[in-house]
């Protein structure tokens, strides 16, 4: 069996070397390099995160409170059908201001996980976290907004097979005001998928 | 500037068993990931196999809501004597987007082989993780929608004066609330499937 031998150099080099002397010293200065680069573009993800946070808190809850406050009342009295029309007349539109309202407290006890990854951009574990409950609730919200669209969509359409008579010829306003809490949650539903995207780029190793 | 100088015996042997008593010197990898190699590894075979039984999942809804037709022995004077999916486009577009997922998660399949086989690359990950998402909600959005037709078919609402069908279609009703349960089901499904991409991503 023959035996090489070789000789390595254990110094000090005054300048960063990319030769394949094992350093110590080195291999700190270059993991704190690409410690603190990776720190920068990370924690400007962060910012976006919360920043898309805030938006995304303000159109929740601008969407709940929206379809709360769809109630119309007309001004005759119709033979067949109820003079008034609320929000508690569907109870898929009754879902979405339940679901829509825990989606806001969510986003807001979010906030702190939010700022914690900026303050602390290569922490693994608070973005794990907010990837793993953003995803549980972009399905809720996704079922909210999805059902109240379907209830709103057979409201302007009915359905003739069925024999189901759009409401909205007789309730304009109130269709009006439903379609626009459907339109904002489905806003929503478009800001937790790009948190979700945020979390998982600033999640993989650099 | 102060040197110290050392002398290693390197053993002129083969590379393999370089690799295996040399490990200072065989590794063309960092050894510290090879660990975590292995696990990542396990991660990507469940991905596979969760993206299987989606697929399933997926492609048992589209079916089960496009044969769900009935057609009542008897008439009428009001309601149609045939019930069947393209009679509300709701179920409509449960089915095409159900069938849309199925085909999406066929072609992903390819990609969840290679993280199989390259457990450290972040790249296809990345791509699934993102793709995964957007399907996801499309599901969840083809499900809650035909979910809340179904619940409207079998109570009705009294304030509009729709009346619930499922008194006479029976079978449509049944077979449209199995295909609305499956596609929650694949829903689930993609819920795990983007966790574990986020957690296969993350440094370790």
């Amino acid at each position: 069996m023959a035996k090489e031998s070789t000789t390595i150099d254990i110094g000090e080099p005054s300048t960063v070397t990319k030769s394949t002397n094992h350093d110590v010293v080195d291999e700190k200065k270059k993991s704190f390099v690409t410690a603190a680069a990776g720190g920068g573009y990370k924690r400007g993800l962060a910012i976006l995160d919360f920043l898309l946070r805030l938006a995304a808190i303000g159109i929740t809850i601008g969407a709940s409170s929206v379809m709360f406050t769809a109630e119309e009342t007309l001004p005759f009295f119709t033979q067949f059908l109820q003079f008034q029309a609320g929000y508690d007349d569907f109870p898929t539109f009754q879902f979405f201001v339940i679901a829509i309202a825990i989606v806001a407290s969510y986003l807001v006890l979010s906030l702190p996980f939010s700022i914690v990854t900026i303050v602390r951009p290569l922490a693994v574990a608070p973005r794990l976290i907010l990837l793993i409950s953003d995803t549980v609730v972009l399905t809720l919200t996704t079922a909210a907004a999805a059902a109240a669209a379907s209830i709103v969509y057979l409201a302007h359409n009915g359905n003739a097979n069925t024999n189901w008579l759009p409401i909205c010829q007789q309730f304009g306003d109130f269709c009006q005001t439903t379609s626009t809490a459907v339109v904002a949650a489905s806003i929503s539903v478009v800001f937790f998928i790009l948190l979700i995207v945020i979390s998982a780029i600033a999640l993989k190793k650099h | 500037m102060k040197n110290e100088s050392t002398i290693i015996d390197v053993p002129a042997e083969s590379r393999s068993a370089m690799k295996g008593s040399a490990p200072l010197i065989g590794e063309a990898r960092d050894h510290t990931t090879s660990g975590s190699s292995g696990y990542k590894r396990g991660l990507s075979i469940f991905d596979f196999l969760l993206r299987l039984a989606a697929i399933i999942a997926a492609s048992v809804a589209a079916g089960t809501m496009f044969t769900s037709d009935e057609t009542l022995p008897f008439f009428t004077q009001f309601l149609q004597f045939q019930a069947g999916y393209d009679d509300l486009p709701t179920f409509q577009f449960f089915v095409i987007a159900m069938s849309m997922i199925s085909g999406y998660l066929v072609l992903s399949l390819p990609f969840s082989v290679v993280t199989i086989v390259r457990p450290l690359a972040t790249a296809p990950r990345l791509l699934l993780l993102v793709l995964d998402t957007a399907v996801m909600a499309f599901n969840m959005a083809a499900a809650s929608s035909a979910a809340a037709i179904a619940y409207l078919a079998h109570n009705g609402n009294q304030n509009t004066n729709w009346l619930p069908i499922c008194q006479q279609f029976e079978d449509f009703c049944q077979k449209t609330s199995g295909a609305v349960v499956s596609s929650f089901v694949s829903v689930v499904f993609f819920v795990i499937l983007v966790v574990l991409s986020g957690v296969a991503l993350k440094r370790h």
